[in-house]
């Protein structure tokens, strides 16, 4: 499927990555923004409400994040794309209904701009706090999709591609930003509107009165309908069978929870995306995402001046996370290094993928900027030298690296 | 639930909507066999949230008649419904209030009145109707789930108010809660014998009091511009022509027709 033409400002521009994940939205052919102003995820919607009446979409500012998400997701259920933007602590007011959005398998994208948690932390600070809580924040099991853009560029392209799994796999998708991706100005160049391929959501076509809300095709992904069209359906919350009943046995459970976690484990490969650079020969191999993917690049440019073998994995999708590579990979280097900008958690996820086979050093990095890699260098050459493998994280704090 | 039900039913037959462009988000779990036998589409929402997820649906399709039918209104839901009020979203909530949390062991919420309780609660209740009032809801009611009849018509004329309607019904609790929380008298027995019909009785003066009779009727019926009325002329006055109004059908859309289908 086409997008619609209008949403598309087709050309080469000056955007920051707020202003570029606006644009990615309506090129996505989103038409449905609910948000709560918070800082630093503030110009996404400004941008949004601007552009909103030209597109022909709409907006509501709502009372608070628990509301936005539920609007969203009743907006979802009319037929529109529809999405969020947030930060932390309005992304820890969203769990609820992230989990409800996974239970009733509803497409929709949240955009979180990360900022400097607990609490309150530094609302004009960049952080990568919360790539565990997109994935485990909401109670029970679930999956998702979470992409993680290093610039406007990548914010723009990764809007397109969230919506696409929204749709493809009825999930929400989380997109998660920082603080410096959302303010760095950079060129971003939008094709135009044919180039641009959508995913459609699965409608279901057969007779009104047999729909059943959660029967699932040969993907586990259920087709869906919009309301008001006299399908006259039910679905809840609960645990429910596949005509949107709730049922409360185990073995329902089993068999309504289990699909939700199968249909994306089972085609993770299809969704995993990673961008590699120098591993063919790579003895260190620096695992990075989002912002610090910037400073990553430049320190394995910089050690393979100095002609120590570096090799860079960037993930573009952090959640699923690309198990099998990385287990791959640890098999024939002596260490995978992660700069993140948080105290160690996606490290934890290379190292759980790397089975022993390989040491896995950590940089709570950021503490000086995304350009600053001296931290990144120092670790590398200690990797290098490393003779043996050792248990569990290596965390490398600046000072005493 | 069941009066409420058959209120509903009721309701909707007599103000002639279709029961397809009819939605119910709703936080309290219904027997699926009776949306079925109502026609409508069913969401169930987390507690109190009915009617965000409404305001969604509403936005999302303006041709909708949405209808979130709220347990936990005050207390999860309270803000939901203060905001839906003030910005006059095209919302029926009814509001089940049967003064306990029945899912959970009879424990008293906010709309309990002093003597409900073990050892009576200590804190003032809720009076809907005055909140719903105060906060700009242009339709506020009150029946018990003996007034099937009136509510049914307060149904059916809230359906076609332009903005936030609100309807409280009084339900009964289950018996057994009834010993927990010292309620001497069957409840319908005490609705029958102390509701008192006052229509266009100011709303400060309806709240529920231990000792005084319970006032149902209809309280408020006003008319104020909706959130979708205010978004078209705010929109319309600075874009001019450029903006078209959110909810009506545009051409692309009538050629394209009903995708679904």
């Amino acid at each position: 499927m086409k997008t619609d033409p209008k949403g598309v400002l087709t050309g080469s521009h000056e955007l920051s990555g707020n202003h570029a994940c606006a644009e990615g939205a309506f090129a996505a052919g989103c038409r449905f923004l609910g948000c709560y102003p918070i800082v630093p995820a503030l110009e996404i919607s400004q941008r949004f409400l601007e552009r909103a009446p030209a597109v022909g979409a709409t907006f509501i500012q709502m009372e608070d994040e628990v509301s936005v998400l539920a609007a969203v997701l009743g907006a979802s259920w009319t037929g529109k794309r529809s999405m969020t933007v947030t930060s932390g602590p309005g992304l820890s007011l969203m769990m609820e209904h992230l989990g409800l959005g996974v239970m009733l398998e509803t497409p929709c994208v949240i955009v979180d701009v990360q900022m400097v948690g607990p609490g309150l932390g530094i609302p004009t600070r960049p952080s990568q706090g919360d790539m565990m809580q997109s994935r485990w924040g909401s109670h029970g099991d679930y999956e998702i999709v979470a992409l993680a853009p290093s610039s406007p560029q990548e914010m723009f392209d990764f809007m397109i591609k969230a919506f696409n799994f929204s749709e493809r796999y009825r999930i929400p998708v989380a997109v998660m930003s920082d603080e410096y991706v959302a303010h760095l100005v950079e060129r971003v160049v939008i094709p135009p509107a044919d180039a641009i391929e959508l995913v459609p959501r699965r409608y279901y076509k057969g007779r009104k009165d047999n729909y059943l809300p959660f029967k699932r095709d040969k993907d586990f992904v259920p087709p869906m309908v919009d309301i008001g069209k006299g399908y006259r359906f039910h679905v809840t919350g609960l645990t429910h069978d596949n005509r949107g009943y709730p049922i409360m046995f185990e073995e329902c459970q089993e068999y309504n929870v289990h699909p939700l976690v199968r249909k994306i484990r089972h085609f993770a490969d299809e969704i995993v995306e990673v961008q590699e650079s120098n591993l063919d020969d790579a003895e260190v191999i620096l695992v990075s995402y989002g912002a610090t993917s910037r400073a990553a690049r430049k320190a394995m440019e910089e050690a393979r001046k100095s002609g120590i073998k570096v090799g860079s994995l960037k993930l573009v999708t952090v959640w699923p996370f690309p198990e099998k590579r990385v287990a791959e990979l640890a098999k024939r280097v002596k260490a995978f290094v992660v700069p993140e900008m948080n105290f160690g958690q996606i490290v934890l996820e290379v190292e759980r993928c790397s089975y022993g086979a390989a040491n896995v050093f950590f940089i709570p990095h950021g503490e000086k900027g995304v350009e600053y890699t001296e931290d990144i260098q120092a670790v590398i050459k200690r990797a290098v030298q490393e003779k043996n493998i050792k248990d569990g994280v290596i965390e490398c704090v600046s000072k005493g690296v | 639930m069941n009066s409420l039900i058959s209120a509903l039913h009721k309701g909707i037959d007599k103000s002639g909507i279709d029961r397809t462009k009819i939605s119910v988000p709703s936080d309290i779990p219904f027997v699926p066999g009776v949306i079925k036998e109502l026609g409508v589409d069913y969401f169930q929402t987390p507690r109190g949230r009915a009617i965000a997820f409404g305001t969604g649906l509403k936005l999302g399709n303006p041709g909708l008649k949405v209808i979130p039918v709220v347990g936990d209104l005050m207390t999860l839901g309270g803000n939901h419904f203060v905001h839906g009020g003030r910005r006059n979203m095209e919302l029926l909530v009814l509001c089940v209030n049967n003064f306990i949390y029945k899912k959970i062991g009879g424990k008293p919420t906010p709309s309990m009145p002093a003597a409900f309780s073990p050892y009576s609660t200590f804190e003032e209740p809720f009076n809907f109707p005055h909140l719903g009032n105060s906060c700009g809801a242009v339709y506020t009611a009150r029946w018990t789930a003996l007034h099937t009849e009136e509510l049914a018509q307060s149904i059916s004329e809230a359906l076609h108010k332009r903005g936030l309607s609100m309807i409280e019904v009084l339900a009964p609790g289950p018996d057994y809660y009834r010993d927990i929380n010292d309620i001497e008298s069957d409840i319908l027995q005490f609705y029958y014998e102390n509701a008192v019909v006052k229509n266009n009785e100011d709303p400060r003066n309806v709240a529920i009091t231990p000792d005084e009779k319970i006032m149902v009727g209809k309280f408020t019926d006003k008319e104020r511009p909706t959130f979708i009325d205010s978004y078209n002329v705010q929109h319309s006055k600075i874009l001019k022509d450029k903006f078209t109004p959110h909810g009506t059908v545009s051409q692309e859309q009538k050629a394209s027709g009903d995708k679904n289908v």
